[in-house]
């Protein structure tokens, strides 16, 4: 089953930016000439993108603070927002850290979000709450639940730990896959549908807060190393436009307004912060690792 | 059989009443089994129809998932697609594999993913149509995810089926409660139909019963029913009935009394021809004593011919004494009266040189010394024929037993003599069932009237032979019977 999704993934992942290449100067312009005053946000679904009322926020606050109609855009997985935001379809993105790194030479950072004031987070492992697990070799066999194949702590921490502990990572779990959320694996982990999963710390943390009945149902058998918490990035070169910028300010000073505080409050987070680029290189340092495997 | 019997001894209006009783039963189960049968069948019809659609959806849902084996989507599409709040729920759902590998489940503690179904799992599930388990309440259908003809995988739905189930016996109660209700009602309505119909063949009954107990008697006018002329002229036919029997009684009464008057004649008559011939006798004497008196020994005849004769008048006059006009002021019979008795016999006994022995009732007769209510004049009269004659037909020096015994709430009196049997006369009377008529010759008119006692007292005469020789005559005459007591005064 891995190599089923891997292949699958690596062909729509292959066929997309080809085409990305083909159409993205073209479509970029027609979309700046068309809709120069909207802002079109890509999310990710590393957030909490299924709550109307975040999104709301989001967009409400966006708005307020940059003077542009708020164009957010959600896709299933991280490489279809990849995608957009490559081929100039989307004004900015906020991304998972590991599309950043893979397209670290068309992208450049915009901001990164701060939780619990630092710009960082963890990848956890988890399984259901009433077994005896507490450490990841005690996983082996699982049927195992991954977020997405672009994901840095819903993939590849994981990928990376067992190919540093010497395992295959294809054979060491019986069966994996995959739910295109975070939330979603906590979810499968907690009905029993697979043994374990690769959740971001981060949202098993918010969610530990806003749906206790669900967390309660999972535990941690292993908290990763910290990586740099995925960030707001844009196409490169499009970092000194007005749209680009005012998103910019609007997000490094969400602080100081109400509306920014409220969409701080819903996403958990303590605010916006800048950042160099090397902090994603750990994630870096796990691609590199895992060249020729995955 | 013995139901059966029972049930033919019940009064018409209540076997009718069962047999409505029954019939409507009969006809209540038969109507409450097809609608209960064409219910199961809607019920049925209903749950298909609800779970092919239930199934058709997620079929078509999760055929592109489980065409790339991706759990979580089926996982995600069946919770997505689970109805909350409908009748018949779906508790399980289940997507496999061709070869029934669960997919997923929403419930995937019960069927993990990727692993076999369970054999006893499927064994509830058949291929083409819903399967409904009564005693777990509980519904299974299975339909296979197609792809172009061919079969990707399956579906596998269990349904909570406690609310059809629970439909069905709200429906059979309620069935059984108004069938049941009306039953009965109809019963009623039957039973006091039948009532009504039969309530003047009751009456009938009735009358016929009691006239067969001797009181013949009309049917009254306000028995009479207003609406069947059926009946009012049945009874109209009874009591003219009733008038014609009235009118033959009182006509075989007064034959009775006409034929009394007779009796009556010929008793004075059998009297005069009675006393006559002592009175030839008497005369006799008298003219020898006149002529010869001076004779001892024809003086001493004529005085034997003279008390024999008068003794002979003696007794008939008793009889007529005791059968015609017994004392008003019956006392009842006491210790006192055999005393008398056998005081009054001696003379005779001594005559023929006989002993009388007499045995008393074993219990003491009570402070009055007397023996229940039986009438002490009449019963005296009695034991005094019957002593008479028993001393006449005994041998000189016999002895005769008086027994006195009280049975069971009655006097049993037995005589018992030593002489040669009674004639066939005497026999007669005694065992006949109806007194006869006045008995001709003298010999007959003691045993006569004793017989006349007896049947005044409601007693029993009989004769059995003594032994070695004799006769015994028995009496016997209830010992508690006030009403004896004044009809013999």
């Amino acid at each position: 089953m891995p190599s089923l999704y891997k292949w699958g993934h690596l062909d729509r992942r292959a066929f997309i930016a080809s085409s990305a290449s083909v159409f993205v100067t073209a479509t970029a312009v027609f979309a700046e000439k068309s809709d120069k005053d909207t802002l079109r946000f890509g999310l990710t679904p590393v957030f909490l993108n299924d709550d109307i009322k975040l999104l709301s926020a989001i967009r409400t606050y966006l708005a307020d603070a940059t003077g542009y109609a708020i164009d957010l855009v959600t896709r299933r997985t991280y490489q279809e927002v990849t995608a957009l935001l490559v081929s100039g379809q989307l004004d900015a993105a906020w991304i998972c850290g590991y599309p950043f790194v893979k397209y670290r030479k068309e992208l450049e950072l915009v901001a990164v979000p701060q939780w619990n004031g630092k710009p960082h987070y963890q990848s956890y492992l988890i399984a259901a709450a009433d077994r005896r697990v507490t450490d990841v070799m005690e996983l082996r066999g699982d049927i195992h639940a991954y977020s997405d194949p672009d994901s840095n702590s819903g993939y590849l921490v994981t990928q990376a730990l067992l190919h540093e502990k010497g395992f295959d990572p294809e054979t060491f779990f019986n069966k994996v896959l995959f739910t295109y959320a975070h939330r979603n694996v906590i979810r499968a982990v907690a009905s029993g549908l697979v043994q374990s999963g690769s959740v971001d710390g981060y949202v098993w943390e918010v969610l530990k807060e806003t749906d206790p009945d669900l967390v309660s149902k999972t535990k941690v058998v292993r908290k990763s190393e910290w990586f740099g918490f995925p960030p707001v990035a844009a196409v490169k070169g499009q970092l000194g436009t007005r749209k680009i910028i005012m998103l910019q300010k609007a997000l490094l000073s969400s602080t100081e307004t109400e509306e920014g505080r409220m969409m701080l409050d819903y996403l958990r987070l303590s605010g916006f912060g800048k950042s160099p680029a090397s902090l994603f290189d750990s994630v870096a340092d796990n691609v590199a690792a895992l060249r020729g495997v995955l | 059989m013995i139901v059966l019997r029972r049930f033919s001894q019940l009064s018409s209006s209540v076997r009718i009443s069962l047999i409505v009783m029954l019939l409507m039963a009969a006809v209540s189960l038969t109507l409450s089994e097809r609608v209960l049968s064409r219910l199961s069948e809607n019920q049925q019809s209903y749950l298909e129809g609800l779970a092919n659609s239930y199934l058709g959806g997620v079929a078509a849902s999760v055929s592109p998932s489980v065409l790339r084996r991706d759990s979580w989507e089926i996982y995600d599409t069946l919770l997505r697609m689970k109805p909350e709040k409908v009748s018949v729920l779906p508790l399980e759902t289940i997507v496999t594999t061709p070869d029934d590998i669960t997919l997923a489940s929403d419930l995937p503690n019960r069927f993990p993913t990727f692993q076999p179904v369970r054999s006893e799992f499927l064994s509830e599930f058949s291929d083409d149509q819903m399967q409904l388990n009564t005693q777990s309440e509980l519904g299974f259908q299975m339909r296979p995810i197609m792809l172009r003809g061919d079969t990707i995988g399956k579906v596998y739905v269990v349904f909570d089926a406690s609310s059809l189930l629970e439909e069905r016996r709200e429906v059979l109660l309620a069935l059984l409660l108004t069938n049941g209700a009306l039953t009965i009602l109809f019963a009623g309505i039957g039973f006091l139909m039948v009532r009504r119909m039969v309530g003047p063949m009751q009456v009938l009954e009735n009358h016929l019963q009691t006239a067969t107990s001797g009181g013949l008697e009309r049917i009254a006018e306000h028995e009479f029913p207003k609406a069947s002329r059926d009946a009012r002229r049945m009874f109209s036919a009874f009591n003219t009935l009733v008038d014609a029997e009235r009118e033959r009684e009182m006509l075989v009464d007064r034959l009775g009394k006409e034929e009394r008057m007779g009796s009556l004649g010929r008793l004075a008559s059998g009297m005069a021809h009675e006393i006559n011939n002592p009175l030839g006798g008497l005369l006799n004497a008298t003219d020898t004593l006149d002529k010869h008196g001076h004779h001892e020994k024809a003086r001493r005849e004529a005085v034997t011919l003279i008390r024999r004769g008068l003794l002979g008048i003696r007794d008939i006059v008793l009889a007529a004494l005791t059968t015609y006009r017994l004392e008003k002021g019956a006392r009842p019979f006491s210790s006192q009266d055999l005393d008398d008795i056998a005081l009054l016999l001696r003379p005779e006994l001594k005559g023929r040189a006989q002993t009388l022995r007499i045995k008393r009732p074993d219990h003491k007769p009570d402070q009055r010394g007397d023996y229940g209510h039986l009438p002490a004049a009449a019963l005296r009269q009695a034991l005094l024929n019957l002593l008479l004659n028993a001393s006449k037909a005994s041998s000189q020096g016999a002895t005769i037993d008086l027994k006195m015994t009280e049975v069971q709430g009655y006097f049993l009196i037995e005589i018992f003599d030593q002489g040669e049997g009674l004639p066939e006369e005497a026999r007669q009377l005694i065992e006949a069932s109806l007194a006869s008529s006045v008995p001709k010759g003298s010999s007959g008119l003691g045993l006569w009237v004793v017989r006349q006692i007896a049947d005044e007292l409601d007693g029993i005469l009989s004769v059995r032979p003594n032994e070695p020789t004799g006769s015994v005559v028995s009496m016997k005459v209830p010992a508690y019977r006030k009403e004896a007591l004044n009809a013999a005064a």
